[in-house]
């Protein structure tokens, strides 16, 4: 019975399934839902002629379906936030290198795969995010300072189970070392207003609110605010000022989101052209303009907002690390008790 | 004659209960026999009835219908391939359909049309057939069910409590329609039901079975005269059980667990005041009247003598006090 | 055979699931010894929580609706059932901002007490909120089924309890309450499972119960065997109420056969009782549906036109086809599973299916879970890909909604058929005789409460067709998660708004059926 059902079952499964080997596609992973995306997707299909298809979906889980996919999967892309995830699927096996000249020559060194399975697309800074009104700048200096106790009941942060408090503490994992680490989150979750939860936009929101003081959150959060339709979110972001702390040390932590071709792909060539595409000056400045990221070339950037914020130093520890980090990092959380 | 239905040794036990629904049960029905199963709730006749009909399948034992084994440690017939009809306590008549449609969904209905227009016509439910279960009497329900089960013609009836739905007039007459329809149809008939009036009225033979087993095998009158057991005794209502060897002759007797003896089985009824014509060789008994009550169209008074006590009818118009000392004479016969 | 073969094929994720409990991951000793008391701790708060609020919610509105009378009593009659079209997610996305409404009394804490003091009455506002939010939605389960046990009661007991001389508030704790106590517990554990099924609203207001602990630890950590074993816990917990719900429903049967006079008198509230009463239904109307279906109107008014384009009409069409067909696939198997059952009495069948039901109870997130371990073994064994196809996703489907079909159809079944199957048998008939021309007419409103439960469910699910849906795949409920999770809260509320809109009719078609039974 099983042996007549199953191959039946497969084919109309088939039927169903609506991914497409045809050329002239690019079957792409994405989590991330921006508008910059869907412009640069079309300009590139304009461009080229190449049509794109998108799942969206939770990073987490397209690592984890692409990982059950394994060679079957349709996917040709995994597009993501956060260098740690990436180098997590890279460990997983389910991207491959690409030898490719304009990629090298776009994406600095620190911010791609040592071995090429993974390339930065964008670049994002943790900040520290500060109520103008009631704290000065002067007041704050680095990340490890905000385990001291004068911020006791005055930090907004968001749960550990996000990926970009992970990839934070596994640089200060990288920087200071497992105990300290281990301390410092300790002592941040001590000082919290309020137990973890909500986005980053809703850290900015404690701090306008007066529930807490400062925040740490992306900057480009605090972009999308400034110029939201939605007028109470513009004046939160009015009311905040944007501190980039380690300045006298190993500067800002900063993070990338990127992507990668999976070890599956039936159009390698269509991908890699697609990945060179997105780090290419003009979808860069589309990145930063829609979206308030960083461009590639951080001190290149042209938008005028971003240019507000100021310079800054940003740590040059390899992104890969993040990955490799993640797991101890996130167990660290656990122990800090930081939910 | 010749034997339709033969169980042996069966035996149904469910999980989680300590003592066996039904245990080793074993006899035979001859063709157009009636048989009614009386037992009191709770003691495994309608399980057994239920495994007959192929609803349950037993643990062990064979079930034989007309020459065909149909229950056997390795042969099963599905109950749709057994020929017996059963009629369910409640007539599980289907709702959607009217009577016609349910006298006629039976399988092989369509062919025995002439027979089921004989059955309808004596039953006289023609007037009803286009109307629906619940639009009908209880009555004319439970002999739809009837026709229903007859319309397959099947070679063993099984019934379910057939009268225990009916009010008390309606029974009396059902009783012998139903008597008269298998007789005339010929019809070998299984009964189960708790009710000895039912039993004893329509039967040729009666079962008798207790905690899942069988007691006792008899016409009525055998089982209602000389019970092997206390508890097949009080089936057919109330009984005095006295002592063996208190009768001269050799009387149909069993061993009581209950008084650790052996006792005769002797009904109310069965006795008669003494008089001068009175036998000499019968059990005679004398005692002081404890109690005079009522009962319909006869007076029972309790009779004490000695230790025990004596429950024996009487006519309604014999005037009696307590504290009144009769002698009876037990009208009893040796079998 | 093709019953147990459904069967083993539906128990099979759960049955993965299970079997992890006693599997040791690499680290489980780190979750063990870190965080396995807090997803307990706060699982069971939020989970005790919510319990306590939606009995004495549901049981409030219930006593009043059908043993008192009051004007407007009709109205709330059906309409506090309305909050069962919100799901806990969309209910949470509308109160996004009710924990900032306390924000001044935050500070005032902090100012005039100290840090720490503000910092344990924000832990302790997080659960009330969280809880009274899930309250406002789930509420009506414990409201339906209580509602249900005290029209049935009948009111001979009642009235036999104020001719002994009783008072009516002495009336409900002593008489018309213990006897609803099975109905009682049958909606609370409905509630207990929708709590811990959630994952939208509690990840929303970041409460750690063990749902996020699963995804934590298999997208987080990336060990599936830790969240697996974290699943497993989870399934004892739910054996653990199944058992209790069982327990406490072997005395319902006894009690629904006191069902004999439905004449019957309420008590008749005047003045300040009337207003207390109509106070008191019209809280949860407003906090369970009036106000979040306001605010997201609100919301969706100020989305542009440019919104409707094709896909937003492409995502209501498959959100609509994806429920109807797996609804009626769903119903379809359950009524020839509970058939095959009724039919033969098949033991393994039955036991089987008690297994096969289980999927309900479990939170989706888990029997997402599984599928994805069995897709991985097809894929490895057979080369074959089963994720991200619809078959697989009505497959899921049929995992976590198999019970909703189940309840309606089996007691239908149960009912209806048991003996009217036996005497079909008898009479030489077929088995598929029997099923065409007796069960299906008999069960025929059995059959549609059973469709539209689980288009219902379907219609509003998240996590499950989040994870397994197709490319280029949508579902409102899946764009209401994107668009939110992008921050576009305003044009969320409009496929929020689509999912309450189109779940209404049919939850209003299902109380009056309910009504009609009793």
């Amino acid at each position: 019975m099983l042996k007549n059902v199953l191959p039946n079952l497969i084919r109309l499964t088939k039927i169903f399934s609506l991914f497409s080997i045809l050329s002239g596609e690019i079957n792409i992973y994405s989590h991330r839902h921006y508008d910059s995306d869907k412009i640069l997707f079309k300009k590139f299909t304009q461009q080229t002629g190449i049509k794109v298809n998108v799942v969206k979906g939770s990073a987490d889980q397209l690592i984890q379906r692409l990982v059950t996919e394994g060679e079957n999967s349709p996917a040709d892309i995994l597009l993501t936030v956060d260098a740690g995830r990436l180098e997590r699927a890279k460990k997983m096996g389910i991207l491959q290198s690409i030898d490719s000249k304009i990629l090298r020559k776009n994406v600095p060194q620190l911010m791609r795969d040592p071995d090429n399975n993974w390339f930065g697309l964008t670049v994002r800074a943790r900040v520290i995010v500060y109520a103008k009104d009631r704290v000065k700048p002067t007041d704050l200096s680095t990340y490890e300072a905000l385990a001291e106790p004068q911020w006791k009941g005055r930090i907004a942060v968001r749960s550990s189970n996000n990926i970009y408090n992970q990839s934070l503490l596994a640089s200060i994992l990288a920087a200071n070392g497992s105990d300290s680490a281990l301390s410092w989150a300790k002592s941040v979750r001590g000082n919290m207003a309020r137990s973890p939860r909500g986005s980053d936009r809703d850290q900015a929101r404690i701090v306008a609110s007066g529930l807490a003081d400062i925040a740490i959150m992306n900057t480009y959060y605090l972009g999308v605010m400034s110029n939201s339709p939605d007028i109470t979110d513009q004046e939160v972001a009015k009311k905040l000022g944007v501190f980039f702390p380690n300045q006298d040390g190993r500067g800002v932590h900063i993070n990338v989101s990127g992507a990668g071709v999976t070890a599956s792909s039936k159009n390698k060539k269509e991908a890699i052209q697609f990945l060179e595409f997105l780090t290419s000056k003009n979808s860069q400045e589309v990145f930063a303009k829609e979206n308030y990221e960083y461009p590639l070339k951080v001190r290149k950037n042209k938008s005028k907002l971003l240019k507000s914020w100021g310079k800054f130093k940003y740590d040059q520890l390899q992104l890969s690390i993040l990955g490799d980090n993640n797991t101890d990092a996130v167990k660290i959380f656990d122990k800090a008790g930081w939910e | 004659m010749k034997t339709l239905l033969a169980l042996n040794g069966i035996t149904k036990e469910y999980s989680g209960k300590k003592k066996a629904a039904v245990s080793n049960i074993s006899f035979e029905l001859q063709k157009g026999e009636i048989v009614t199963i009386l037992g009191s709730s709770g003691s495994g006749k309608t399980t057994l009835l239920r495994i007959i009909a192929g609803l349950e399948i037993p643990d062990a034992g064979n079930i034989t219908l007309d020459e065909k084994v149909i229950n056997s440690p390795s042969i099963f017939i599905p109950p749709e391939k057994r020929n017996c009809s059963l009629v369910f306590q409640s007539y599980a008549l289907f709702p959607n359909m009217t009577v016609k449609e349910n006298i006629f969904f039976g399988k092989q209905s369509r062919e025995n049309l002439e027979v089921i227009n004989e059955l309808i016509t004596m039953t006289n439910i023609q007037e009803i057939q286009n109307r629906f279960p619940h639009q009908i009497s209880g009555g004319q329900q439970q002999r739809v069910a009837l026709v229903r089960a007859l319309a397959i013609n099947p070679s063993l009836l099984l019934l379910d409590e057939p009268l225990s739905h009916l009010d008390q007039d309606l029974k009396t007459k059902i009783r012998s329609e139903l008597s008269d329809l298998f007789h005339k149809s010929e019809t070998t008939t299984l009964i189960v039901s708790h009710d000895m009036e039912d039993a004893m009225s329509i039967s040729d033979r009666i079962i008798i079975i207790e905690e899942g087993e069988v007691v006792q095998i008899g016409t009525p009158l055998e089982v209602y005269n000389y019970p092997t057991n206390r508890y097949s005794a009080l089936l057919f209502g109330e009984s005095n059980f006295i002592p063996k060897n208190m009768f001269s002759e050799n009387c149909e007797h069993f061993f009581d667990t209950k008084s650790d003896q052996d006792v005769v089985s002797v009904r109310p009824s069965q006795f008669s005041l003494f008089n001068t014509n009175s036998s000499n060789d019968k059990l005679v008994i004398e005692g002081e009247v404890i109690s005079v009550n009522i009962l319909g169209d006869y007076k029972q008074v309790e009779i004490k003598r000695n230790q025990f006590i004596l429950k024996i009818n009487l006519p309604i118009l014999f005037d009696v006090k307590i504290s009144d000392f009769l002698k009876f004479v037990c009208d009893k016969e040796a079998k | 055979m093709f019953s147990l073969f459904i069967c083993i094929l539906i128990f099979t994720p759960i049955a993965l699931v299970a079997l992890q409990f006693n599997n040791n991951t690499e680290n489980w000793d780190h979750i063990q010894q870190t965080v396995l008391t807090t997803y307990i701790f706060s699982t069971l708060i939020l989970v005790l929580s919510t319990a306590i609020l939606s009995t004495f919610i549901g049981v409030t509105c219930a006593w009043l609706v059908a043993c008192c009378e009051f004007p407007g009593r009709k109205f709330f009659e059906w309409t506090l059932i309305l909050p069962l079209t919100i799901p806990t997610y969309i209910a949470a996305y509308s109160y996004y901002d009710l924990l900032e409404m306390f924000t001044p009394m935050m500070i005032w804490i902090r100012s005039n007490f100290s840090p720490e003091s503000m910092i344990y009455f924000n832990d302790i506002m997080v659960y009330l909120v969280t809880s009274l939010v899930m309250t406002s939605v789930l509420f009506p389960y414990v409201y339906l089924s209580t509602r249900a046990s005290f029209l049935m009661q009948g009111n001979q007991l009642i009235e036999a309890a104020k001719t002994l001389g009783h008072k009516p508030s002495n009336i409900f704790w002593k008489v018309a309450l213990p006897m609803a106590r099975p109905a009682i517990i049958a909606g609370l554990s409905l509630v207990v499972m929708e709590t811990l099924n959630d994952y939208g609203a509690v990840e929303y207001f970041g409460i750690p119960t063990f749902t996020i602990g699963i995804f934590r630890s298999w997208l987080g950590m990336n060990d599936m065997g830790s969240a697996l074993k974290l699943s497993s816990y989870l399934l004892f917990f739910v054996f653990f109420i199944l058992y209790i719900e069982k327990y406490f429903r072997g005395e319902a049967k006894f009690h629904q056969k006191n069902d004999s006079s439905r004449t019957y008198s309420p008590n008749l509230l005047k003045g300040k009782y009337s207003i207390l009463a109509i106070f008191f239904c019209l809280l949860p109307l407003c906090l369970g549906f009036i106000i979040p279906i306001t605010r997201l109107l609100f919301w969706a008014s100020s989305v542009s036109g440019s919104f409707f384009d094709i896909t937003f009409f492409q995502v209501i069409f498959n959100s609509i086809g994806l429920a109807s067909v797996s609804s009626l696939l769903i119903v379809t198997l359950a009524t020839i599973l509970i058939f095959t059952s009724s039919y033969f009495q098949s033991k393994i069948v039955k036991v089987a299916n008690q297994f096969a039901i289980l999927g309900y109870s479990m939170p989706g997130a888990v029997v997402a879970m599984g599928f994805l371990l069995i897709a991985g073994y097809i894929n490895q064994s057979m080369g074959y890909l089963l994720t991200g196809t619809l078959i697989s996703l009505t497959f899921a489907y049929l995992v976590r909604f198999l019970a909703v079909a189940w309840q309606p159809i089996d007691s239908g079944m149960e009912k209806k058929c048991d003996q009217i199957n036996q005497a079909s048998r008898i009479l030489g008939n077929s088995a598929l005789i029997s099923m065409f021309k007796l069960n299906l007419p008999l069960l025929k409103k059995s059959i549609i409460v059973a469709v539209l439960l689980i288009f219902v469910d379907i219609f509003k699910e998240l996590p499950l067709t989040l994870i397994l849906r197709p490319f280029n795949f949508d579902t409102l409920a899946t764009l209401t998660y994107d668009l939110n999770s992008q921050a576009q809260l305003h044009e969320s509320a409009i496929p929020a708004l689509l999912i309450i809109l189109v779940t209404i009719p049919p939850i209003i078609f299902l109380n009056n059926q309910l009504d009609d039974r009793l």
